[in-house]
């Protein structure tokens, strides 16, 4: 029973369905404890930690998050680096509205294929060399700014650089290999939170440098030029901390070390069937490119937007920008412990209903912001949105690990891949006309939000219900494994290939809120002593 | 919870419109009553940092006198034409003068005298690429504006000039930018390398 190693989705694997969002250490009952192992933290049986102490640095387990959560915030400063500076470059490339909107969705575009790749990249060489690959491949496209002389060039770099957030998958594959499954929610929803802080960073962080490096005698236009090293720098560092320090699993790294578990490895084009044909993933695909989606479009344009309509300095609006990004810091596990806190009382409705609220009065807020016309309220507005769309972000993947326990790894890419589609949609449609001012453009993105997470609506679980309607009073069909063990054929149940699901659903039967006491058992359940 | 959130909401909004409402100067309303000329020929193009630029500029005899009363100070600005504010929002031409983007780089500001005045400026190097025109504005004791003059017409369609900003890119950037991404790939590689052989080593033995 249990987990197929290298699977398609064993990336996520131990994730039961039980484990809150935000759990910081499971004790010794629930896991056991191995009394062999000679770990800084108490380790399970496969050497992954049970407890997440966020302030230590020990070798290998927090070591890892920490190489794994500060690589990833690098490639969100480099790839968002020249949002607080287009009023700077557009006037030395002589860019149009055009080419500067142009560039933003390029910069969102070139994740979408490098994460789907970044997967197989992390089974077959290991999470410590994809994550020092894409960094330190990335950098010398972030050292290329230097070279840009016009629009083409431009675009062409920001699509380049942009392919470093493939240290997302790098980070969460890192985590699961570092932490036990009933603390993973919390490390994966922290890393990647304090990694998407990039975003923010950046935009407090490039104008400072452009201020500095001004003052010690270069011209504008070669001074935002070389502003750019400073996160090529950050992306070689980082690489070469990365395979210093790093190590891929608990007892060292992946090629000194024998492959162990079953050689039977589930079949990609079952795991992906499972995935597309499920309708939930597909509205959650669209969910999270306006939260998620919106979030990266708006740290592109939110700077240039203060800048020009308010007429801030350089420095001024990069400070407003970076509080939408960094309110990452909190609005993101918040997002999450709402959605467990929902879940306690209202099982899988409360999570759908929490994630509709956050995310409409996201897109309530987005609306305001490009109607506001002085600058306080303008930044109360923002500030709201920012906390709406990324608890949001959070509140999704309260929901993610229960559409499917087969294909988890795969919804979750594609989720992911959903978001910077719809950044890059969003980008092409508001913010690249000239017809369109970028006021308008954000007025018309929070419209699109409340939009397009309608759709919410829409997700039912037989077992659980859906946002207006109740569980399915089937015995059978209103069963948590009868939902799970579905993904299976008969021969595959026949192979004991789905165990896994049924340890899953049987752990689940969390999300019916308060009535779990009330559930019956479905008489022709499998029992897992079989 | 609903209500107060709405009135926070409704009050938020009521308090933006009431903002928007104070007047300011437009600039339809002022005179043209500057003479205005400047060195570069029509269709000129001028390299930033190094071409110069001479204007004149002077009250318009045929306003009456005493027109010129309230001047006070002259701003002398680099403007764009048309053709450069197309599809760049930033740069857009608005009758508000608080919300004019037209004329972003200041030239000089002088005191205000009837008689001929000028100035010779060297286009400085943060100017970017693009077809300009010159503009001065007048001042009264308040800082409002009262009167210009331009060295174009009205329609900003003579009498035009190009300056060729400087790239900002220097060669020393360029190669220490080679040189890091190089260093970049080599260590990568040389790291994968190294650990291979330890790695194909110690199965060896």
């Amino acid at each position: 029973m249990g987990d197929i190693e290298g699977s398609p989705g064993s990336s996520m694997h131990g994730v039961t369905g039980r484990e809150p969002v935000l759990a910081f250490s499971v004790a010794s009952p629930i896991v056991p404890t191995d009394p062999t192992a000679k770990f800084d933290l108490p380790v399970d049986s496969e050497h992954k930690a049970k407890v997440f102490k966020l302030f230590s640095f020990a070798n290998p387990h927090m070591r890892t998050f920490h190489l794994s959560w500060i690589s990833f915030f690098t490639c969100f400063v480099s790839t968002f680096a020249a949002a607080p500076l287009v009023p700077i470059i557009r006037d030395n490339l002589n860019l149009t509205k055009g080419d500067v909107g142009n560039a933003g969705v390029a910069s969102v575009s070139g994740s979408i294929f490098s994460r789907l790749v970044m997967g197989a990249v992390c089974d077959l060489l290991g999470p410590r060399y994809g994550c020092a690959f894409v960094i330190m491949l990335t950098a010398p496209t972030v050292f290329c700014m230097s070279f840009v002389a016009d629009a083409s060039g431009y675009i062409a770099v920001r699509f380049m650089i942009g392919f470093s957030l493939a240290t997302f998958v790098t980070c969460q594959y890192w985590m699961s290999t570092m932490f036990n499954g009933k603390i993973i929610g919390t490390v994966n929803g922290t890393a990647a939170g304090w990694g998407n802080m990039g975003g923010g960073a950046t935009q407090l962080i490039m104008p400072l440098l452009y201020d500095l490096i001004q003052r010690f005698g270069a011209t504008p236009f070669t001074a935002w030029r070389i502003a750019f090293f400073i996160p090529g720098w950050l992306h070689v560092i980082m690489g070469i901390l990365v395979l210093t320090l790093g190590q891929d699993l608990p007892d060292g790294n992946l090629g000194a070390l024998q492959k162990k578990g079953d050689v039977s490895k589930d079949k990609f084009s079952k795991v992906f069937w499972y995935a597309v044909t499920n309708y939930r993933t597909w509205i959650f695909v669209l969910l999270y490119g306006y939260s998620m989606g919106v979030e990266l479009s708006t740290d592109n344009v939110i700077a240039e937007y203060f800048f020009d309509r308010f007429d801030l300095k350089l420095q001024t609006a990069g400070i407003i920008a970076a509080t939408f990004g960094m309110a990452n810091l909190l609005a993101r596990p918040f997002g999450g412990y709402a959605s467990d806190v929902a879940a306690r009382r209202f099982g899988m409705r409360g999570r759908l209903w929490t994630l509709w609220i956050l995310q409409t009065l996201g897109g309530v807020f987005c609306i305001l912001l490009g109607r506001s016309n002085s600058l306080p309220i303008a930044v109360t507005m923002m500030i709201i949105f920012s906390v709406g769309a990324q608890a949001a972000c959070g509140a999704t993947f309260g929901i993610i690990p229960f559409i499917s326990r087969r294909s988890l790894g795969i919804i979750s890419g594609m989720t992911g891949a959903g978001g910077n589609f719809g950044s890059g949609l969003t980008q092409l449609l508001f913010f690249t006309s000239s017809q369109i001012s970028t006021a308008m453009g954000l007025t018309y993105m929070g419209i699109m939000i409340v939009a397009c997470t309608m759709p919410v609506t829409l997700v039912h679980f037989p077992q659980w219900g859906s946002m207006f309607l109740p569980p399915s009073r089937d015995v059978v069909k209103g069963s948590e494994e009868h939902y799970y063990v579905s993904e299976w054929t008969e021969d595959e149940k026949q192979q004991g290939m789905h165990q896994g699901s049924v340890k899953f659903a049987e752990n689940s039967r969390s999300e019916r809120g308060r009535r779990v006491a009330s559930a019956p058992t479905p008489p022709d359940a499998t029992p897992n002593h079989a | 919870m609903a209500a107060s959130t709405l009135l926070f909401v409704a009050s938020i909004l009521l308090s933006s419109f009431a903002l928007s409402c104070y007047a300011s100067g437009t600039f339809s309303a002022l005179q043209k009553s500057i003479l205005l000329t400047s060195s570069p020929k029509s269709g000129q193009v001028l390299k930033a940092g190094e071409a110069n630029i001479t204007v004149t500029w002077s009250f318009n005899k045929t306003y009456p006198a005493g027109t010129d009363s309230a001047y006070k100070t002259v701003k002398v600005k680099l403007c764009y034409a048309p053709i450069s504010q197309k599809d760049r929002g930033w740069r857009k031409t608005k009758d508000e003068l608080k919300k004019d983007r037209t004329c972003q780089h200041k030239i000089v500001k002088r005191d205000y005298k009837p008689e001929t005045d000028s100035v010779t400026w060297t286009v400085e190097r943060d100017i970017p690429t693009a077809t300009y025109f010159v503009r001065a504005y007048v001042y009264n004791a308040e800082e409002k504006e009262v009167a210009y003059g331009q060295s174009t017409n009205d329609g900003k369609k003579t009498n035009l000039f190009e300056v060729e900003a400087i790239t900002g890119r220097h060669v020393s950037l360029d190669i220490a930018s080679v040189c890091f991404s190089v260093f970049s790939i080599v260590s990568l590689a040389g790291f994968f390398y190294l650990e291979k052989r330890k790695g194909a080593a110690s199965q060896q033995k």
